[in-house]
């Protein structure tokens, strides 16, 4: 067998994408198109029209695959935005980079992306000349606390030894409950990244097609529920500034631990459409028993044709029983060799 | 407003996070020790999530015919592109190189599976035949 390319991350099926960039510098006050996106806070934008209770309309069919990646390379420093040139440039080094696996290892045992069209340039991309989603002077995630990383510590000893005890010692996305990107914060995923709003009287709904899951916020005011309860997704509330739609998540559990964090998770998220085709999605989170300070982040989110196609999870999760028997197999085979 | 599109001819994007099959312990499931090279008729496709099984029926030289079940991707990019649950129908003819279950039953992880005259499946290494995937500029 000869070597392979890695072809999840260069098949020439990307010929069928169009990457649309922005002209304009970030600073630039122009009003239209997705240089909106860049306008500073409280600039005259286009103005969304309206649901029939006299809300924004944000309804649409999404999708939030960005080249940007959540946290900014090192070496670009405290530069927020890429010019089109060193965007144009560090796209083309991404298409020339091959990463080589060898047969026989565990790189190479995985169906071909592309064959499926789930390489990422082989959809519709969010545009953005952002260097990383997160924003501000270091565009990282926070160093964590130490009681957090004593926490994921803790919570990695509980399980060794036990990672295929049973399903319950699997993660949640293999377990197809949740996945790690829904949030929220809601975060790009390698595939079938899209989400769709609907809205109706005092309620936003959110479905993620991955996995196939629903974020029903209210915008009636209400506040959140007992500190007592937690939910996987924690509790939403939403509420209208203006023209943007303003999320507040709290009542988190520790089983989805969003970047280390667990039950003091606090995420605030606006979403504003800033033009006929493009919301901006921005994030602020806060855990103070995780991180010392609160960051944020800026996606953006454009629209698809759609439709969502279900994202059944569970119901054809072979996966599971495989994973359990290929580990009894391996344990027999441990057993016999003593 | 300008906007400038760009239609990068064989250009991929690689994003240095998490590989996406991260979520996918395929290493709990299957044996890079244990490399298949299967030819079969299909009997049936199953269109489904997390990941596609796709079920052949492989005549052995003695010719004894087992049924196998190889593992792909999710189909729903697939089906956005016009495919549908007919797109590969019982009776074709497949190639598989993969790699076998580790429990040792018939199953396998379909890493290249090619027609008899050796097109790629579905989309292979260019977007063949269904529409494209389509941006809402509406």
């Amino acid at each position: 067998m000869s070597n392979r390319f890695l072809a999840s991350f260069c098949a020439a099926a990307a010929a069928t994408v169009a990457f649309a960039f922005i002209a304009s510098a970030p600073a630039a006050a122009q009003t239209t198109g997705s240089t909106a996106l860049f306008a500073k806070e409280g600039a005259k934008t286009w103005t969304p029209p309206r649901t029939p209770d006299g809300v924004p309309d944000l309804q649409g069919v999404y999708t939030n695959s960005t080249q940007v990646p959540l946290e900014r390379p090192k070496n670009v420093g405290a530069k927020e935005f890429y010019t089109r040139e060193e965007a144009e440039a560090l796209m083309k080094k991404a298409a020339e980079t091959h990463e080589v696996v060898a047969p026989g290892t565990y790189g190479d045992v995985h169906y071909s992306m592309a064959q499926f069209g789930l390489e990422k340039g082989q959809s519709a991309i969010a545009e953005s000349l952002r260097t990383s989603l997160i924003i501000g002077a270091t565009g990282r995630v926070p160093d964590l606390l130490p009681e957090a990383r004593t926490r994921q510590a803790a919570r990695a000893a509980a399980n060794k030894g036990h990672e295929f005890d049973g399903p319950e010692n699997r993660g949640l996305a293999e377990r197809c409950i949740i996945w790690g990107a829904e949030g929220p914060p809601m975060l790009p995923i390698g595939y079938n990244s899209n989400l769709q709003i609907v809205q109706g009287k005092g309620y936003v709904a959110i479905m993620q097609e991955m996995i196939h899951d629903v974020r029903i916020i209210p915008t009636d005011g209400r506040t959140h529920v007992a500190s007592s309860v937690h939910e996987l997704l924690g509790d939403a509330v939403g509420h209208w500034e203006g023209d943007t739609l303003v999320v507040d998540t709290t009542n988190f559990t520790d089983r989805t631990a969003f970047r280390g964090s667990g039950e003091d998770l606090h995420v605030v998220e606006r979403f504003t459409k800033v033009d006929p085709n493009t919301v901006r999605y921005q994030f602020t989170v806060e855990a103070p028993h995780t991180w010392a300070e609160p960051w944020s982040a800026e996606i953006p989110m454009t629209k698809i044709d759609g439709p969502i196609f279900e994202y059944a999870c569970h119901e054809g999760n072979y996966g599971m029983p495989n994973n359990l028997s290929g580990a009894r197999a391996e344990e027999k085979k441990l057993a016999e060799k003593k | 407003m300008t906007k400038l599109v760009f239609a990068l001819a064989g250009a991929c994007m690689f994003l240095a996070t998490v590989p996406v099959w991260a979520h996918h312990s395929f290493a709990a499931e299957f044996d890079p020790q244990k490399p298949i090279k299967l030819t079969g008729t299909v009997t049936e496709m199953e269109w489904i999530n997390p990941h596609s099984w796709i079920h052949i029926d492989v005549k052995g030289s003695d010719g004894k015919v087992t049924s196998w079940m190889v593992e792909g991707g999710s189909p729903n990019a697939l089906l956005r592109r016009g495919f549908t649950k007919e797109s590969l129908p019982a009776g074709a003819v497949i190639m598989i190189e993969g790699y076998q279950a580790k429990d040792g039953s018939n199953r396998a992880n379909g890493r290249d599976i090619t027609f008899a005259d050796g097109r790629k499946l579905f989309l292979g290494s260019a977007g063949t035949g269904a529409p494209d995937e389509k941006t809402g500029e509406k």
